[in-house]
């Protein structure tokens, strides 16, 4: 029996996550994560900052989909406000949070690979796609990284012009790039090795855990906060959640590739149905309108599952914030994944879990 | 240059001095490892860049364009760069097994391109089971890793050592099964003979099953992907090599492509006719049957993904030790009866 530390400088930990494995010959007895390297104390932060000078801080929660975060705080604070978004607003934002799912889901699929020993191959290729996807939300917000383009009521500005016919393009070129993908990877025999029966999550125990996003429906369960408590336009678009019934780490991967996919469907069907009209929201300033709803909630579907926000409000600024981050509850399920595992899958499970430390250590 | 020309500075110097008999052959032989350590040298360095090279085109990336014309000498700026780095020896390690393992392993694996011949005339050593000696020393190579791993006294390198062994046990027998089936066929160890007993056909064509599987285990004896288990550097960091400082990192990089020049120099020589070809010298052939090989060694490294340690282990005992097996059998049953 050995103890070995893992991390938090450690090439595949993503980030600053420590684990602490027992290792019985090849063999994981018990691994631990230790949190925290990351904690930069935003929800208390956030209480001290007008309403809408938080959302830079809510983007850094989640680095690699950080309009999606942004995205859910606006919501929070618009409930707050009793603002209500405008037609066209609500489509644009589909489209760029289902961008924004895609760029997310592309990263994951290269340090995923990366993290099975592909020398950086499929992380390159991902890298470069995924770029195209930042030059659209860039062109959109005007940022590549950190976009903080949502105002209450609307977005920072409306698609531009020909956005459409630029982002049809590079959806038509993602489409055969995932097929790509899926063919490379899934017909070579040590990736399917390395992937199927390992790290088995049961539908009771992706339950009991409270695990969401790819990783619950990867476990047979169906639920999407999209289709469940649809947001936005969501409940117009045609689509259903992705679900695999094993649980292991394929199903996880299977998972994210369909909704690569379902993704890129319900960008090209919102900017379809887009109705003309204005989506600019309102400007930001210090003094809004007062708080209506002194509590409220919001939950979203982010790339790595159910971001619950739960906002109490003062008339100007937030009284208290509490997040539920998709990643943070996600870990918690490594230690009974890993349970068992071989040492090198240990690093194959924790890729296929897909979290971000930012939002783990808040 | 002819081979001619190459065999006449290798005399050069015991001409010069005068020298006959047991003394010239000595003096001989070290004027032959010197030029071979230059050929290997500039091999390794044409690997490294070879190897960025075409990883970055398989990655859509360019790889090094700076230093040099197509970045040529970037190779040679990281080996300095690594020069000057400090040189730690970590608390828990076994100093001198730690620091003298990584220089044995890069001579054993000197030596071992040495026993090989580079021309019909160009033989150093024309031993009568020249391939044996080769392949034990061989398979030396893993144990002297255990040794390192361990004497490193990082957790990270011990359970590449234990990899190590586990690697050996898996692959070793294949291996060994397939030489002997190549002996049989060319009737000697003598590695001259083994070639010239492929003017007609290579040994690939008359037995494809034995060329998958040498190629195979000697992707594991290289230690290049999907066998990179030992170093690993997404799972344990760097291996055998996590606690290996600047200056014996540099001679591990070198190691790897000496390695990497033994492998694909021994499939050649065992598999795919050794110097044998039309118009150009020998020497020229083999080596540019070489570099054919290790430009899909890289490649396979750069497509594909690690195989587990386990998996390694069971794929060696049940799909490559029966086959190995029915290739000697085929072998004999065709072409010895």
């Amino acid at each position: 029996m050995t103890t070995i530390n893992i991390g938090p400088i450690h090439p595949s930990t993503h980030g600053v996550l420590r684990l602490v494995a027992e290792i019985d010959g090849d063999t994981v007895v018990r691994v631990e994560p230790h949190i925290g390297f990351l904690h930069r104390g935003v929800e208390k932060l956030v209480e001290t900052r007008m309403y809408m000078q938080s959302p830079p801080y809510m983007e850094k929660l989640d680095y690699v989909a950080p309009m999606a975060y942004d995205e859910v705080y606006v919501a929070a604070v618009e409930k707050a406000l009793g603002v209500d978004v405008k037609e066209r607003a609500m489509y644009v934002r589909v489209v760029l949070l289902e961008l924004q799912r895609i760029a997310s889901h592309l990263l994951w699929l290269g340090t995923m690979a990366n993290d099975l020993g592909q020398l950086f191959t499929v992380f390159m290729w991902a890298f470069r796609d995924r770029d195209m996807v930042l030059r659209l939300l860039e062109e959109a917000a005007g940022a590549r990284m950190f976009y903080v383009n949502m105002r209450l009521g609307g977005l920072i500005r409306d698609l531009p012009e020909g956005f459409q016919e630029k982002a049809d393009e590079v959806l038509d070129y993602l489409d055969k790039r995932v097929k790509e993908y899926e063919d490379y990877l899934e017909k070579n025999p040590i990736f399917m090795q390395r992937m199927r029966g390992v790290g088995i999550l049961s539908r009771e125990d992706a339950l009991n855990l409270g695990v969401t996003g790819p990783v619950l429906r990867g476990s047979g369960v169906k639920y999407d906060v999209r289709k469940n408590s649809p947001y936005y336009v969501y409940d117009k678009l045609y689509f259903e959640p992705q679900v695999r019934n094993e649980g292991d780490c394929f199903a996880r991967y299977k998972v994210r590739m369909l909704e690569l996919r379902s993704s890129i469907r319900l960008a090209r069907m919102a900017m379809e149905k887009m109705p003309a009209g204005d989506a600019v929201g309102m400007q930001i300033r210090l003094i809004l309108p007062e708080a209506k709803n002194r509590i409220v909630t919001v939950n979203r579907e982010l790339p790595r599952g159910e971001c619950f926000m739960y906002l109490v409000a003062d008339p100007q600024k937030p009284y208290r914030l509490s997040i539920r981050d998709p990643s943070f509850i996600n870990l918690a399920a490594f230690g009974e994944l890993a349970k068992g595992a071989r040492t090198a899958d240990l690093f194959a499970i924790l890729g296929s879990l897909d979290m971000v430390m930012g939002g783990v250590d808040r | 240059m002819s081979i001619g020309d190459l065999l006449s500075i290798i005399t050069f110097v015991s001409d010069s001095l005068g020298l006959s008999g047991t003394l010239a052959n000595i003096v001989n032989t070290v004027v032959y490892a010197v030029l071979i350590a230059i050929l290997i040298v500039v091999f390794d360095y044409l690997f490294g860049w070879l190897e960025r090279k075409t990883i970055a085109k398989i990655q859509a990336r360019h790889g090094p364009t700076y230093v040099g014309t197509y970045g040529i000498l970037q190779n040679l700026a990281d080996f300095v760069k690594l020069l000057a780095k400090e040189h730690v020896v970590p608390k828990n390690a076994d100093k001198y097994l730690f620091l003298g393992t990584i220089p044995m392993m890069l001579s054993i694996s000197i030596f071992l391109i040495l026993l090989l011949p580079f021309a019909p005339t160009l033989i150093e050593s024309n031993i009568g089971l020249g391939m044996l000696v080769v392949f034990v020393l061989l398979s030396f190579m893993p144990l002297v890793i255990f040794v390192n791993g361990f004497a490193s006294g990082n957790k990270f390198a011990g359970i590449s050592a234990q990899r190590s062994v586990i690697m050996l046990a898996s692959y070793e027998i294949p291996l060994l099964l397939v030489l002997a089936a190549v002996g049989a066929l060319a009737g000697s160890y003598n590695i001259a003979s083994i070639i010239s007993a492929q003017n007609n056909y290579w040994f690939a064509v008359m037995m494809p099953i034995g060329f998958v599987i040498f190629f195979i285990a000697m992707l594991a004896e290289v230690e290049r992907p999907p066998f990179d288990m030992r170093e690993a550097d997404n799972e344990l960091i760097a291996g055998w090599l996590t606690d290996v400082s600047a200056p014996y990192y540099t001679l591990a990089l070198f190691l790897d492509y000496s390695r990497m020049f033994l492998g694909s120099l021994l499939i050649v020589i065992l598999f795919l006719g050794g110097w044998n070809g039309p118009l150009l010298p020998p020497i020229v052939w083999l080596l540019l049957k070489c570099f054919i090989v290790a430009f899909f060694i890289i490649v396979i490294r750069a497509t594909t993904v690690r195989m587990r340690i386990d998996k390694l282990l069971r794929f060696g005992w049940i799909w490559l030790m029966p086959l190995a097996l029915l290739n000697l059998i085929i072998t004999y049953l065709i072409f010895i009866r």
